[in-house]
């Protein structure tokens, strides 16, 4: 077989499952966001109401209007705390040596436990009476003892972010610190000649040298941060109230509690478009002539 | 007042040791805990001590009525497994060409499988829902398969043809001017030296379905329900079963220690080599 015919039938298997797993998909819940369709009521979409979905949402829905604020939130924080978490680790790690190497191997452990385990257990973990994150909390800061983790809003979102920077920090550290062994030495070595201090040589040479790796780190975080649904569902449940309740979140529970389809796709669909915006943005800050290609 | 150089040394040398021990009891204490509560009797699983008898009762209590998780094992095996054995071969098949051949559009075409990944799994479950309802796939293997290889195909896609790529391209040449067909040369040249990368591939697809919650969540209910989904039933009527969920939760992690060894291997390596100039 020549190769002129080869190259398209050797893409096309994956390309048809592509299209058939996301983007068929992805147009359909296009669709659905411009019904009316509560499956409660209908086995079948029962009216065209173009946007009146994402009118009710923007300008007659508290809860969604709460939840955009809550995923900005979440957002801004798993991602600029896990990339620092990351930084912190890859700091401490990237060091030639045997001892490195196996201590490095533990980073990816957390990355490849299962988000939802994680969840239901560190649930437990902040347990107020027989929970060990409290246990060992109460005991380095007594003055934190009376503290309810998941009972309040602002620590249920603290919580929210730690565990997900406990899941992505130590995997992104392994990013940096391939970035920060890649620095030459004699560059560090030229520094200190130079008498530069250690925290001196910190600002003016690896950072600036490890840049590029933070930023796709940091745009990368981003994505997954916006799509993230385990921790709020088994750690929190989107409470105390609603102040843990992501879009993610809220598009689940009006899709599968309320089961408003329209409604619920046109949420996730607002969702889906705020996550092409804020690629789009950095992507033209990371990329300003269109390296990425 | 200044240290002398040497002992401001020693001092930063135990600090990081210090800071290094934390870390490590932060991001291994969690695991353990988990490990050992699913081992510890009744009575001390609400309990901080770490000496009791070390019992298998927990384990024997998930396998039985009503939670029969040697089922749900079985149900996260199969649809992991089946996602691997069908996306790895078809990546592999589209990584080749995307790494060896010139075509239009290709950078697009790629591009977009991985922009793909962009997209929230929240906006594709909903109709997904919708379709299996109709087409009777709600609460099964292939349904499961079906979704799983959306999160799996454009990752292994983009990690293949990373590994493709480093292959040098010449014996292929050799071997074609020799006469051999393209086919033969994939079979007998670039096979071989992939196995590697297909293993590492295939390794994180199957964790990254391992995990997969939000689509069993929506997607099944009694038939094929994994173990992610188990774990969410243990918040019972008569009080959450900590000592339950932990067992369980230990399979859950079996195949993570298996990905640690892999990556220890392949990527930990990978990201020292490149200092060494």
């Amino acid at each position: 077989m020549r190769d002129r015919h080869l190259k398209y039938l050797l893409m096309m298997p994956a390309l048809l499952l592509v299209t058939a797993t996301v983007i068929y998909p992805l147009g359909y819940a296009g669709i659905i966001s411009f019904m009316d369709w509560r499956l409660s009521r209908s086995r079948v979409p029962t009216d065209f109401v173009f946007l009146d979905n994402f009118w009710r949402a923007f300008f007659d829905d508290p809860s969604f209007l709460n939840s955009l604020g809550v995923t900005i939130t979440f957002v801004a924080g798993s991602a600029g705390g896990a990339v620092l978490f990351g930084l912190l680790i890859a700091l401490l790690l990237a060091r030639r040596g045997r001892g490195y190497s196996i201590a490095r191997t533990v980073l990816v452990l957390p990355f490849a436990m299962s988000p939802a385990l994680q969840g239901t257990s560190f649930r437990f973990f902040l347990n107020p009476e027989f929970g060990i994150f409290d246990a060992v909390l109460d005991s380095l800061f007594p003055f934190l003892a009376h503290v309810d983790w998941l009972g309040s809003s602002g620590w249920a979102m603290t919580w929210l972010i730690l565990t997900d920077m406990w899941h992505w920090g130590p995997f992104l550290s392994l990013m940096l610190i391939g970035g920060l062994l890649s620095i030459p030495s004699d560059t560090l070595e030229a520094a200190r000649v130079d008498g530069a201090s250690t925290w001196m040589s910190f600002w003016t040479v690896v950072l600036p040298q490890l840049m590029p790796v933070l930023a796709i780190a940091f745009v990368l975080k981003t994505i997954f941060s916006f799509k993230m649904f385990d921790y709020v569902y088994l750690l929190t449940g989107g409470g105390p109230g609603e102040s843990t309740s992501t879009m993610t979140y809220y598009a689940f529970r009006m899709g599968f509690s309320a089961y408003d389809m329209g409604y619920a796709s046109a949420i996730a669909f607002v969702l889906a478009l705020l996550l092409v915006v804020v690629s789009a943005v950095y992507f033209r800050l990371l990329f300003p002539r269109g390296e990425a290609g | 007042m200044a240290l002398s150089p040497r002992r401001r040394g020693h001092v930063l040398f135990c600090l990081r040791g210090i800071a290094i021990a934390v870390l490590l009891a932060v991001l291994l204490g969690p695991i353990a805990w988990i490990f050992l509560t699913s081992i510890k009797p009744l009575s001390d699983v609400y309990t901080m001590t770490l000496f009791f008898d070390p019992t298998l009762e927990n384990f024997r209590a998930i396998f039985e009525r009503p939670f029969y998780v040697g089922d749900r094992l079985l149900n996260s095996l199969a649809i992991s497994g089946f996602t691997v054995l069908i996306g790895v071969p078809v990546a592999l098949a589209a990584a080749y060409s995307f790494s060896r051949f010139a075509m239009r559009f290709k950078k697009t075409l790629f591009f977009g499988v991985l922009a793909t990944q962009f997209v929230p799994p929240i906006v594709v479950v909903l109709p997904f829902f919708l379709m299996f309802r109709q087409l009777h796939l709600l609460d099964t293997w292939t349904g499961m398969v079906w979704i799983n290889l959306s999160i799996v195909l454009p990752f292994a896609i983009w990690m293949l043809k990373g590994f493709i790529d480093t292959i040098p391209v010449e014996m292929e040449e050799a071997a074609m001017t020799d006469g051999a067909t393209r086919l033969r040369v994939i079979r007998d040249i670039v096979l071989p030296v992939t196995i590697p990368g297909v293993f590492v591939a295939g390794i994180f697809c199957f964790i990254f379905s391992w995990n997969d919650f939000l689509y069993a969540l929506i997607l099944t209910k009694k038939e094929a329900v994994t173990l992610p989904v188990v774990l969410s039933t243990f918040y019972t009527e008569e009080g959450d079963r900590w000592e339950l969920m932990a067992a369980t939760g230990t399979f859950i992690l079996l195949p993570m220690f298996a990905i640690s060894y892999f990556v220890q291997r392949h990527f930990v390596h990978g990201a020292t080599q490149g200092s060494d100039r």
